[in-house]
Order: C-alpha cells, then structure tokens, then sequence
C-alpha cells in the first residue's frame, strides 16, 4: 500500500478527494493499526500536541504553506498520514468523533454530498470507535481531549475501559472526552450537557497521584491558543485559528523537547484579507 | 451612488436573515410564533440555522419579549392603552402575536416602519396571507397607502421611511401631523430597534431618538420607552473579525463606533435627556434574565457543544433600554419598575472566592 498511499496523501494535500474504494481501503487499515494501540498510549519525547482543529486545515497548514481543506479531506489526511507513519503520529477520540456529533455539526452531510451516500461517514465513524483515549508522554505529561472523571483515579483505571464503542453519554469514556476545568471546588455540573466540571483541587490530586507534570487538554476555545491553569499543572490547547471563521482568536500547539520543557508555538489565522479565505467554506453566522 | 444603493440592499437583505433565524428557531421549537412563516419565502427549502444562532435568536426574543409584554401590562395596569413604534420592522410578527394575545385591549396603535422595498414587500405578505390580514380588522377598514408601499388599518400601521433622513421629514410628516396624528403624545409609547440603528450614523440614530424624546415634552404626559437591540464590542479581535466578515456581504456597522463596552450603552439615551437606561448582554441575559425552567427545556432541543463560542457571540449583542417619564407623568415611579428582572438565584457553586 506504501506508494499508493503516499499518492493518496499528496492527492489529500492538495484538497482533491480520493475514491470511496480507497477511503473504505484507507479505513480498514486505520482500524488495523488502532486496535493495537492501548486505550493510554505510550508515546516518547520530543513530541508536538495539538488541539482542536475543526477542519480548519487551512490554518494549520498555513504552518506547512498548504491550502484549503474540509473537514472529510481533512480527516481522510490524518488517517491517511497515521497509516502511513504509525509511530509518528498518535489521534486521540475528541468528542466530535461520534456518529451523533457528526451528525449536528455538518461531517455527514459532507460525506453525502461528496460520495453520494453514508459508507464513507459509517466506515470514518468505525475508525473513531478504535481510537485512543489518552496518550502519555515520557510517563509524565498526559494527554486527553476533555479532562478529568469522578470515576477515574488513575491512569491505570483508563487502561481498563473497553473502548471500542460509540462515545457513551454519560460514564468515564464520556467525561475524559467532554469534561473541562473550571474554577470551583471539587466537581460540577457541566453546561455541555455531559462530563463534568472539575476544580484545581481534583485537577491537582489526580496529576499527584499519577506522577504528572502537565495535563494536557483541548476542547474548550482559548482566545490566546492556549490557558495554563491550576498551577500550571493542566493547560488548554487550542488549534483553530479564528475559530468558525468568526471568534478571532489564535491558537496555538504546544512542543516538548526531550527535557518536557515547553514550548507554546502561537499562530493565527490568514491574513484577513477577503480574497484568502477559502471560497467553499460557509459564511459566519450572526444575528443581524 | 451605485455603491451606496449596493449597499443598503445588503442592509434590506439582513432582514431576510432574522426572519430565516426566526424561522429555524420556530421550527426547532425554540420559539412559538404562528406568524413567521408567511414572511419567508420557500420556507419549506430553507435549512434551520445552528444551534449556537438558534439559541441566540431565543435569548433575545425572549428578553425583548418580556420588556414588550412588561409595557403592556404596565399600561392595562394603569387602565391606559399604549402605542409600539417598531422602527426598521422588516418582518417582524410582534403585532399580530400581541393583538391575539393576552394584552390585545392594550394596544392603541402599532406602528412599523422600514426601507419601501420592504414594506412593499411586507404589505404584499400580509394581504396574501388569510391569517395575518385577518388580525387587522374588518377589511373595509383596511387600506393600501403610500401608493402600495404603506398598509393603514385601526390599529396597524406599516410606514416607508428611510430613517436616515431628516426626522421631521421622514417620521413628523407621517406620524404627527394632522388633527389626530398617528401617534399621540399622551400615551405611553415604546420604541423598537432590533439591529437597525447599527447601519446608521450615530448622528442619525440620535436625531430618530431626539424626535422622539422632543414629541413627548416634559411637561407632558405621555411616558417614552425605548428598546435597542444590536452588536456593541466591535473593537476587539471578535468584534474586529465580525466587521470583516459583514464587509464582505456589503454591511458596515457604524452605529456601533461610540459603545465599545457594555458601560457605554446607555449613554444612547441618557445624553439625549432620558430618565433612565439600561443595557445588559445576551450573554448575561441567557445567564441570569431567563427562567430557569426555559433555558432546561430549549437545553433539551439540540445538542450544543460550543459553550465557549456561545458566549463570545452573546457578548457582543446587547438590549439597552431607556425610559423617559415627564415630571407630571401619572404613575412615574411604576413605570420606573419596566425593566429586565434576575430570573435566577446567584449560584453559591461559582461564587468568587
């Protein structure tokens, strides 16, 4: 698969789609490649963390000076970049990496639109069941999308959830995928509908009691990319530039050299310049 | 000059806009409102909005909502009826959702005004539409005026004007002259603004309001509310992006040059001799302003996961209403109550610490 597949990526780079027979190819591979992996992964320092991207590949790519993606091509990329470089690259489950989410948020209808039916949402979503919960880096900064759960004290409790399944809608698969920091005391409800809040003092236990230096997370916007808290023993990792084309903040990834020093590379969107925003994406909505 | 119409037709178009929101906040449930559908057209083609718009769109109907139904109760109270202006009306519902509901009797005149293309429009929609031209009342009361870019009924005026121009031209001409003006300057008399003085210069906005605030004199006794709802904030990096993202539809925003943060906004009203004015965002109007068991029961509609978007957005929209009460105004101190209420207990979990 080596040479087609590096065809295939320089296809995705250049934002044409591939076929719905190399996508379900693609797919299976993925899959055969994640359920290998632990529900915590093992991965070693130096190593660069990124948060939420949304599709907006255009952005991030702005780093590497390549353009204009969507979120299917976009995906389609990553996995396609993990097949290709399995132990280069570490995806971890986000919340929106659901069939319910992607159904509200515009990644199904994509897939109809460009393919003509659902197989490619279906065969995507069955890769998202396969994918890790966390990643652990050098034993000692630990990665997830959302955060914390009431009913996890470590990161060996992690190690025991059977993964392989839709995002459940409440339980600890749910909260490490939606649950964000908050500044309260122990936990709360969240306004997110599920996961849960958690306060410094949870936040401060649980990296005690695990050995962790850091915490790090994404899920929630950050106008300047990225927000140490408690500390600095959590810190929120945000990855779309101008989020939604609309938020106007920067974002940022976060590198680990081989010592765990930090390094938070702050980025923002394209110029905002009219012509350089991609003709496809939708306008910004307002009420006006 | 070719520019300047491009122009106000993308402005005509942001109508088209708040009624698709409305719309899609109707068909998700968010709101209840009979009346929206004849005002878009091929509704059955349009896609609902996102959650984020749709919540937005209920927040704020709701809080305008609340201050309307507060003037009219306020008046049934003091057995007196009152008049609605609703200046840039576009395709607003207000009047037939009020003149079939509780506080129908209260209501002495409602008046809408807006660019001619739209009250051409709007005059069409509703004489196409049984249910709307029902509500105004026994036909044979019910004229085409302003050569078909006005509607006239007992209660029901729609009016062209272009707000921009000279008040005395454009609104003393059609609401005050005459031995029984439209508007009378004895009733209580509020005034809408829902994303209308944003497209104006803050000289023009404020005339509107001094004509205003100029009919009803001090000595008089007819009480003068005013409600405006628009973007405020626009000079951080959001604000910066949003007027980005609308100059590229053809929309400027100047109205909101001089309210770059909340404190800002009363100002509107209070430099031009009001009583009293107020101004809270949509973000902490969803916070606080809502009826708790409302905002459990839109949470159950859609899933809605960008909380912290939510809130951005919400923060650059604000209501800002503003009271004038003549010194021998009847009932001053009442009419001083019209106002958002906390609808929530302060939450001991987030209490600062």
């Amino acid at each position: 698969m080596g040479s087609d597949l590096d065809e295939q990526i320089e296809q995705l780079k250049r934002c044409e789609p591939i076929s719905e027979e190399q996508v379900k190819r693609l797919c299976l591979k993925a899959r055969e490649i994640l359920i290998e992996e632990a529900n915590v992964q093992h991965i070693d320092s130096p190593v660069t963390i990124c948060g939420d991207i949304h599709g907006q590949f255009f952005d991030l790519m702005e780093l590497f000076s390549v353009g204009g993606f969507l979120v299917e091509t976009f995906l389609l990329l990553l996995l396609a970049l993990k097949v290709r470089y399995p132990e280069r690259m570490t995806l971890i489950r986000g919340n929106h990496e659901s069939r319910q989410i992607t159904q509200v948020y515009g990644f199904y209808d994509e897939c109809q639109r460009k393919y003509g039916g659902s197989n490619v949402w279906r065969w995507c979503c069955e890769v998202f069941d396969y994918l890790a919960l966390g990643a652990i880096v050098d034993g000692r900064v630990f990665g997830v999308h959302g955060g914390l759960s009431p009913n996890l004290h470590s990161i060996d409790q992690i190690r025991t959830i059977d993964r392989k399944q839709e995002v459940p809608h409440d339980g600890p698969m749910c909260d490490l995928l939606w649950s964000d920091p908050d500044d309260i005391q122990g936990w709360g409800l969240s306004p997110r509908g599920a996961g849960y809040l958690f306060g410094a003092d949870i936040t401060k236990q649980f990296a005690h009691t695990n050995a962790l230096d850091l915490i790090a997370r994404a899920h929630q916007l950050a106008m300047e990319g990225y927000k140490l808290m408690f500390d600095r023993t959590i810190v929120t990792v945000w990855s779309a530039p101008n989020y939604c084309y609309r938020c106007g903040n920067v974002a940022s990834i976060l590198e680990l050299d081989e010592h765990l020093g930090q390094e938070y590379k702050v980025f923002s969107h394209a110029p905002l310049d009219v012509r350089s925003v991609p003709a496809k994406r939708p306008p910004a909505d307002y009420f006006l | 000059m070719q520019s300047s119409q491009d122009a106000d037709s993308s402005i005509r178009l942001t109508d088209t806009d708040a009624a698709l929101a409305r719309f899609s906040a109707v068909q998700k449930g968010y709101l209840q409102d009979p009346y929206i559908k004849p005002f878009v057209p091929r509704s059955h083609l349009q896609p609902p909005r996102p959650p984020l718009i749709n919540i937005g769109t209920f927040v704020r109907a709701t809080a305008i909502d609340d201050l309307v139904f507060q003037w009219l109760q306020t008046s049934t109270n003091h057995g007196t009826r009152c008049q609605i202006v609703s200046l840039g009306a576009g395709s607003d519902t207000r009047f037939w959702r009020i003149a079939t509901g509780a506080h129908k009797d209260a209501l002495a005149a409602y008046v809408e005004m807006d660019f001619p293309e739209i009250t051409t429009k709007k005059g069409m929609a509703i004489r196409k539409s049984k249910e709307l031209s029902a509500v105004l009342g026994d036909p044979a009361d019910v004229a085409v005026a302003h050569g078909g870019t006005g509607l006239s009924s007992p209660k029901y005026h729609l009016l062209p004007a272009d707000l921009r121009l000279p008040p005395k031209e454009t609104l003393g001409k059609v609401l005050a002259s005459g031995s029984s003006p439209i508007l009378s300057p004895t009733l209580p008399t509020l005034l809408l603004f829902e994303c209308v003085l944003v497209y104006m210069s803050p000289a023009e906005s404020s005339a509107v309001l001094q004509w205003f605030r100029d009919y009803f004199s001090p000595d008089g006794s007819g009480v003068l509310g005013s409600i405006v709802y628009e973007m405020f904030r626009l000079q951080d990096s959001f604000g910066r992006v949003m007027v980005q993202n609308l100059k590229a539809r053809q929309v400027s925003l100047p109205g909101a040059a001089p309210y770059p943060d909340i404190a800002s906004l009363p100002g509107r009203y209070l430099n031009l001799g009001f009583t009293s004015a107020h101004a809270l965002t949509l973000k902490e109007i969803r916070k606080s302003y809502i009826s708790p068991a409302e905002l459990e029961r839109i949470s159950q509609l859609e899933l809605m996961d960008e909380i912290e978007e939510l809130d951005l957005v919400l923060d650059h929209y604000a209501i800002t209403w503003g009271l004038f009460v003549p010194q021998s105004a009847s009932f001053g101190a009442e009419w001083g109550e019209w106002g958002l209420r906390v609808k929530v207990a302060a939450q001991a979990v987030n209490s600062e610490e």
